[in-house]
């Protein structure tokens, strides 16, 4: 082993047989014919191509494979994959030659494709029984068992039976016996198909079973292939052949369906068979049979996968992505926290030394090249001015029902304008990402009660403001009662005016104190400044943060008071924001910078505090965004714009149907309704299953009852969907106002969705080790903290991906919404749910009426095509449907990728 | 030779220990029936002491070990705000409000203001109580869900009665015709006029044996191509992959499973019925393409359920045999796989549930169809299923064809759950009976 690992560079060894390498190359061979059979399936390639098309077909075919294999070999040279296996060796080998072979065949002789893959299975047939024949014969040694065995005779019995019965059936149609019950009534029992079916059955049986493992493996294989090849061959079937299994089955199978089956058929059943003769048969050689088929199958389905995944992407795509237009600066501030991610993936240490090596550093680097490269894309062509264009075409179905293309294409804008909703999400998760990797700097450096009397009055001024909020948000409908109270509350709204002004810019003074109190510990002169920002980093904090604070709940005073406090054109709040993000910024190279030279305890502080000091900056950002959000007035300062409106213009998802235009639009009612379906079902099942899965690991003793609830939830697993659908239509529809409505669909999602977290989450429970319970009990604590701040923390991640799988299921169920929901095609308004809240006057003082509309969803959308028949657009199926996979495949996405960072992460802890 | 013997013996031996299974099975159920009535009285004795236990426990839930008067209260009143919530919500919604305030009231007095004024014990009253509470939801949703389905479908039973599983009746004469499956295996002529299926809303006939028929069909095909598949792919995560490998396969197999079932109802549609129908079938709906959809999407259900049926094997087991010189296939073959065979049977059970209750694929590829398949083992015809009965018919439907639906559903509703509780009794037992191996 060793030493072929070295030395050995020929492809292969010589001391490898002849036979041996015949084996490989027709093990090869079944490969190629079983895709051929799946090209031909599909009609990729026709079955009655023929001459030079054929030839062309098999040189790509030709110049693919020994590609593939040359590079393999060439690296295997090198030393760099080395392949020592003979057997892939031989393979890989046999794969060239039957290529070469196939071409010359389809080159040589006059035939069709049909043809020539029965000749295929004759040449596999005729090998098959030669490596029998020769191992009976003890020229090839082998170590046979003295039968094939039971498993084996019954699968050639069966594949015997199926086929004798359809010749049977087909050539003596009419062989049977009448008996006629004493009324009349004459009882046909038909003969035709069940003797040849059950003789063949016993013959291949019988084949398998009674001789030694080498015939009898070699003749039932022989017997089969070369009789499906034969009859390719001879052209008893041919492309053009048709057959119908009976006058009452209204089938009619061609050549086309018929022949690429045979193939497959013919090529699993051939390289079972020649994959044990290669293993010398025996135990050996079974284990490599059956290992070829299963990894065949788990090859197939893996495929199935990838394709029904492509294929939905291919069609569509260009759909979903037509008049798709976004600004480089939006762009920008969209990758942002995408490169956070990628970077601190690059900057994860994993346990093991194995990731030292250059390979895996490439794999963490690559990310990050990948994601910088198109942010500095982005900058430049912002900086240039220069627009990026891709253009495309994709089909519509027009008014009079036909396929329509259009051009369009994808466009990068150099307007510097980024809508608030972008502004406001990235920046979010930016200051949460950056404000996790800080952590807690609280009792580090100098401590002083000035400080803290600064923390406390900065809270009750948030609260006081808050409080303030609510009353003016609650005080509107309270006025209209009677004209004492009407006059009154013009008083009031004055009033409010009044104090609101104040307050925000008392609140804008406040954070200006802030940002002077927090900027003082790097920016003045005196002592040195890394020494200065080691020794407060409370300050830091309260200093930034307390000006995030004042300025958001400002922020959120501003529309409730009606105010919006500016000097010149300039408005007050954001432009004290911007002036606290250019601090952060500022705070943060600074500290970064000097952490490069400091102590490593200082450089440990100085590095969070630049972590803390980015944090303000994104929450200082999200602050001029929210401004901008409530009051609805854009935001501008050295050109750049925090606009109401974006520059990202997506007509697929952001416009409704637009009837009557030569554009389609889009299925924006269909994303708003699924994201308010999972918003709901979320919020009504996750504190059920996360609360049910607590008290049933953690409170009830397990016996009966833990019992009873986990059948009750297994059954509620396997409830088909149709009947949750059924369900909210008989109880939750006539309890909520006898209409199909959003809130009856999300409840039904909510109630699928609840077996699904409820088990999940009692798994992620249970794996917490019993240890932690132990050690949080003997140091005191109670039952219900220990749950609290041990348990429910070590099982968050196990939860939270079951969460997001058990989500990403449910966002695409169509059955119950088609009940609860409605289902409707080209809406043209998408559900008001935030706009729809009001206040009213009795329990539970909020109402919504946009709750008790029905609603589009993606996956009804996706059904309304469907049964909307001629007159549904096929291509904005397509669209949809690709939209659909795409939002639920990222949930499972992210599940999956969270559920392996956290197994490994707990392996290695 | 020897091993011909033997086969026959074997095979002329399976009469023989059947007849002995059963003259078991008799002897077992005998001994069950006598143990019977002492059972029954001793059940009855302990009756009253068990009541009371399970009373002091579901005191100690709800009330704590040693209540306290505020306690007490306390605990009644979210109690009874949570109950209240629930029968509000059954019998007047606009009376839902009220308890719900003060439910949540409640719980943030006890959660939040209790323990702020130094009553800290009240979060963890709260807690449990509130944890308690979403564990009784969910059983209740279970229970709600058996009784409202139950009780929609009872209007159409007690007013069709045995005419919802109706099956043809002859033409002139208005006899049932009870054999006719035997014209449609071929045993019979072929009676002169088509049988209908006894669906037919206009006439009021509703009867959902030939919609049944359907479902049987699609589940068979979906079963022949989930099983085998399935089952392989199982053997290939839990045995063969290596680490990489799997970590590769396995959400792969998930991924498939969480395609939504209108998409591959969508490519069932677009994709196979135009294939079929270019290939060879006149129409492109047919039950076994289908049930092929609705086999690959039951597919990692079986993978998946049988995986965990493999993982579980101790690999002592395998081990063992590994030692004793056999390969790795044999290991599988004759340990591994009957070790987990009930776990691999609850797969496929578990399979045949998922791809009985599917709809969505089977709604997008065969758009109707009221008749029985003819004959009746014909997969290439096409016709409704019970599950794409209920989409394709809810929304375009007389009140009275909907309620019938609800029938439809409750057969749907009790062959799955009983489908579902036989799957978990054999994968318990195959639990248990491998760790009493361990």
């Amino acid at each position: 082993m060793s030493d072929a690992y070295a030395q050995d560079r020929s492809l292969v060894r010589e001391d490898s047989n002849y036979i041996d390498q015949a084996l490989d190359t027709t093990i090869a061979l079944t490969t190629i014919s079983f895709f051929l059979g799946l090209v031909t399936m599909v009609d990729a390639v026709g079955l009655a191509t023929s001459g030079g098309a054929l030839t062309s077909f098999f040189l790509e075919l030709l110049a693919v494979g020994v590609g593939g294999v040359a590079v393999v070999a060439a690296l295997s040279y090198l030393n760099v994959v080395p392949i020592t296996s003979q057997r892939v060796r031989g393979i890989g080998v046999g794969i060239v030659i039957s290529l070469l072979g196939l071409t010359v065949l389809a080159a040589a002789l006059p035939v069709n494709m049909a043809t020539l893959l029965g000749l295929v299975l004759l040449i596999e047939a005729a090998s098959v029984l030669g490596a029998g024949i020769l191992s009976w014969q003890g020229i090839f040694d082998t170590d046979p068992s003295p039968s094939a065995g039971l498993l084996a005779g019954v699968a050639f019995g069966v594949v015997g039976l199926i086929i004798g019965a359809v010749v049977g059936g087909t050539f003596f149609p009419s062989i049977g016996l009448t008996v006629v019950f004493p009324d009349g009534t004459p009882l046909v029992i038909d003969f035709g198909y069940l003797l040849p079916a059950l003789g063949l059955a016993g013959l291949l049986g019988a084949a398998t079973i009674l001789p030694r493992e080498d015939l009898g493996t070699a003749i039932p294989v022989a017997v089969l292939v070369g009789g499906l090849g034969a009859v390719v061959v001879f052209g008893t079937i041919d492309p053009g052949w048709v057959w119908s299994p009976g006058e009452d089955i209204d089938a009619d199978f061609t050549g086309h369906i018929v022949i690429p089956l045979f193939v497959l058929l013919g090529s699993v059943v051939s390289s079972w068979g020649t994959a044990k003769a290669r293993a010398g048969y025996g135990a050996v050689g079974r284990q490599f049979g059956s290992y070829l088929v299963v990894y065949l199958n788990a090859g197939v389905m893996l495929t199935i996968m990838v394709a029904i995944v492509t294929f939905v992407a291919m069609k569509g795509l260009t759909y979903a992505l037509h008049g798709f237009t976004v600004g480089a600066l939006t762009g920008l501030v969209l990758l942002a926290p995408l490169l956070a991610v990628v970077v601190s993936w690059a900057r994860t240490p994993a346990g093991t030394a194995e990731w030292h090596s250059g390979a895996r550093q490439l794999f963490r680097a690559i990310p990050v090249a990948a994601v910088g490269g198109l942010a500095a894309f982005l900058a430049s062509l912002q900086l240039r001015g220069q627009s990026f264009e891709i253009p495309f075409q994709f089909t519509v179905f027009n008014q009079s029902r036909q396929e329509v293309t259009l051009d369009t294409a994808f466009t990068i804008t150099t307007e510097p304008r980024v809508g608030t909703l972008i502004v406001l999400i990235s920046g979010l998760l930016l200051a949460w990402y950056f404000k996790r990797q800080y952590g807690s700097l609280q009792s580090v450096g100098d401590q002083s009660d000035r400080l803290l009397a600064v923390e406390r009055w900065v809270g009750i001024a948030m609260g006081a403001m808050t409080l303030l909020a609510v009353v003016l948000l609650i005080s509107p409908p309270t006025i209209t009662v009677d004209v004492f109270v009407t006059t009154l509350s013009m008083y009031v709204d004055t009033i409010a005016d009044t104090l609101g002004l104040a307050v925000v810019a008392g609140a804008a003074l406040a954070a200006i104190g802030l940002l002077v109190l927090a900027g003082e510990t790097v920016l003045s002169v005196g002592k040195p400044v890394a020494e200065r920002a080691r020794e407060n980093p409370d300050r830091l904090r309260i200093g930034l943060f307390g000006a995030v604070g004042l300025l958001a709940v400002a922020a959120l005073l501003e529309p409730l008071a009606g105010v919006r406090p500016s000097v010149g054109s300039f408005d007050i709040l954001p432009v004290v924001a911007t002036a606290g993000a250019a601090l952060g910024l500022v705070i943060a190279v600074m500290t970064a910078a000097l952490a490069r030279t400091a102590t490593p305890a200082t450089e440990r502080v100085l590095r969070k505090e630049s972590a803390m000091a980015l944090s303000a900056t994104a929450a200082f950002v999200v602050v001029t965004a929210l401004h901008v959000a409530l009051t609805q007035v854009s935001f501008t300062l050295a050109g750049a714009t925090i606009g109401v409106t974006g520059t990202l213009s997506w007509p697929m998802t952001m416009s409704p149907y637009i009837p009557l235009g030569l554009e389609p639009g889009g299925i924006m009612p269909a994303v708003v309704g699924t994201v308010w379906l999972v918003v709901g079902a979320t919020l009504f099942a996750v504190p059920l299953g996360v609360g049910a899965a607590v008290f049933l690991t953690e409170y009830a003793e397990q016996g009966k009852f833990t019992g009873l609830v986990e059948i009750a939830t297994n059954s509620l697993w396997s409830t088909p969907s149709v009947v949750f659908g059924l369900f909210g239509a008989a109880f939750l529809i006539p309890r909520l106002d006898n209409s199909e409505s959003l809130l009856a669909a999300m409840l039904v999602l909510g109630f699928m969705l609840l077996p699904l977290v409820l088990i999940t989450s009692r798994e992620a429970l249970k794996s917490v080790p019993d240890e932690y319970r132990d050690a949080s009990a003997a140091l005191g604590v109670s039952k219900w903290d220990t749950v609290r701040s041990v348990v429910l923390p070590a099982a968050m991640p196990g939860v939270i991906t079951g969460v997001i799988l058990g989500v990403g299921r449910i966002a695409g169920e169509t059955a119950p919404l088609i009940l609860v929901l409605g289902s409707t095609l080209n809406e043209t308004s998408s559900v008001d749910v935030l706009g729809g809240f009001r206040f009213v006057g009795h329990p539970p003082f909020v109402d919504n009426p946009a709750l008790l509309e029905s609603s589009a969803a993606l996956p009804t959308q996706v059904w309304a095509v469907i049964s909307a028949g001629v007159s549904g657009s096929p291509s904005m199926g397509w669209g949809s449907a690709f939209i659909l996979l795409a939002v639920v495949l990222s949930f499972y996405a992210v599940g999956i990728i969270a559920r392996t960072y956290f197994r490994r992460k707990l392996d290695y802890e | 030779m020897r091993r011909t013997w033997a086969l026959i013996l074997v095979v002329f031996g399976i009469p023989g220990r059947i007849l002995g299974y059963l003259r078991g099975l008799a002897g077992r159920i005998g001994h069950y029936l006598a143990a019977l009535p002492g059972r029954a009285a001793n059940y009855l004795r302990t009756l009253p002491a068990r009541i009371w236990r399970t009373l002091r426990a579901t005191k100690q839930v709800l009330f704590g070990t040693e209540p306290t008067v505020p306690d007490v209260v306390y605990s009644a009143g979210l109690l009874l705000s949570a109950t209240g919530v629930v029968v509000t919500f059954l019998y007047d919604q606009s009376l839902t409000p009220y308890p719900l305030v003060a439910l949540v009231l409640l719980a943030v007095v006890g959660w939040n203001v209790l323990p702020a004024i130094g009553y800290s014990k009240y979060q963890a009253r709260t807690a449990k109580l509130l944890t308690l509470f979403a564990t009784v939801a969910t059983v209740l949703t279970v229970g709600f869900i058996t009784f409202f389905l139950f009780e929609k479908a009872w209007g159409p039973v007690s007013t069709y009665g045995d005419e919802l599983l109706a099956i043809p009746r002859h033409r002139e004469t208005g006899q049932p015709r009870w054999f006719f499956f035997m014209d449609y295996l071929g045993v019979l002529p072929v009676s002169e006029v088509r049988l209908g299926s006894g669906w037919d809303p206009s006439n009021a006939h509703y009867s959902l044996m030939a919609a049944a028929w359907g479902t049987v069909l699609v589940t068979l095909v979906a079963g022949a191509v989930a099983g085998p598949l399935g089952v392989l792919g199982a053997l290939f995560i839990a045995e063969i992959a290596s680490n990489r490998v799997r970590s590769v396969v396995k959400p792969g197999v998930e991924i498939l499973a969480g395609i939504p079932s209108i998409v591959y109802g969508f490519i069932g549609f677009m994709v196979i019925n135009q294939f079929t129908q270019d290939q060879f079938l006149d129409a492109g709906s047919s039950f076994v393409g289908a049930g092929l959809v609705v086999g690959i999407m039951a597919l990692p259900t079986v993978v998946s359920v049988s995986e965990d049926a493999l993982s579980a094997v101790p690999n002592s087991m395998r081990d063992g045999s590994v030692a004793m010189g056999a390969t790795n296939w044999q290991t599988m073959k004759s340990i591994s796989i009957p070790a987990a065979f009930s776990g691999i049977s609850a797969a496929i059970i578990l399979g045949l549930g998922r791809a009985l209750g599917e709809t969505m694929a089977v709604a997008a590829m065969m758009a109707g169809g009221n008749i029985f398949a003819r004959p009746l083992y014909d997969v290439f015809d096409a016709g409704a299923t019970l599950t794409s009965r209920i989409a394709i018919t809810y929304g375009s439907a007389s009140d009275a064809t909907v309620d019938v639906l609800f029938v439809a559903g409750v057969m749907l509703f009790s062959v799955i759950a009983v489908m579902s509780l036989i799957a978990q009794y054999v994968e318990r037992r195959m639990e248990r009976k491998l760790q009493g191996e361990q």
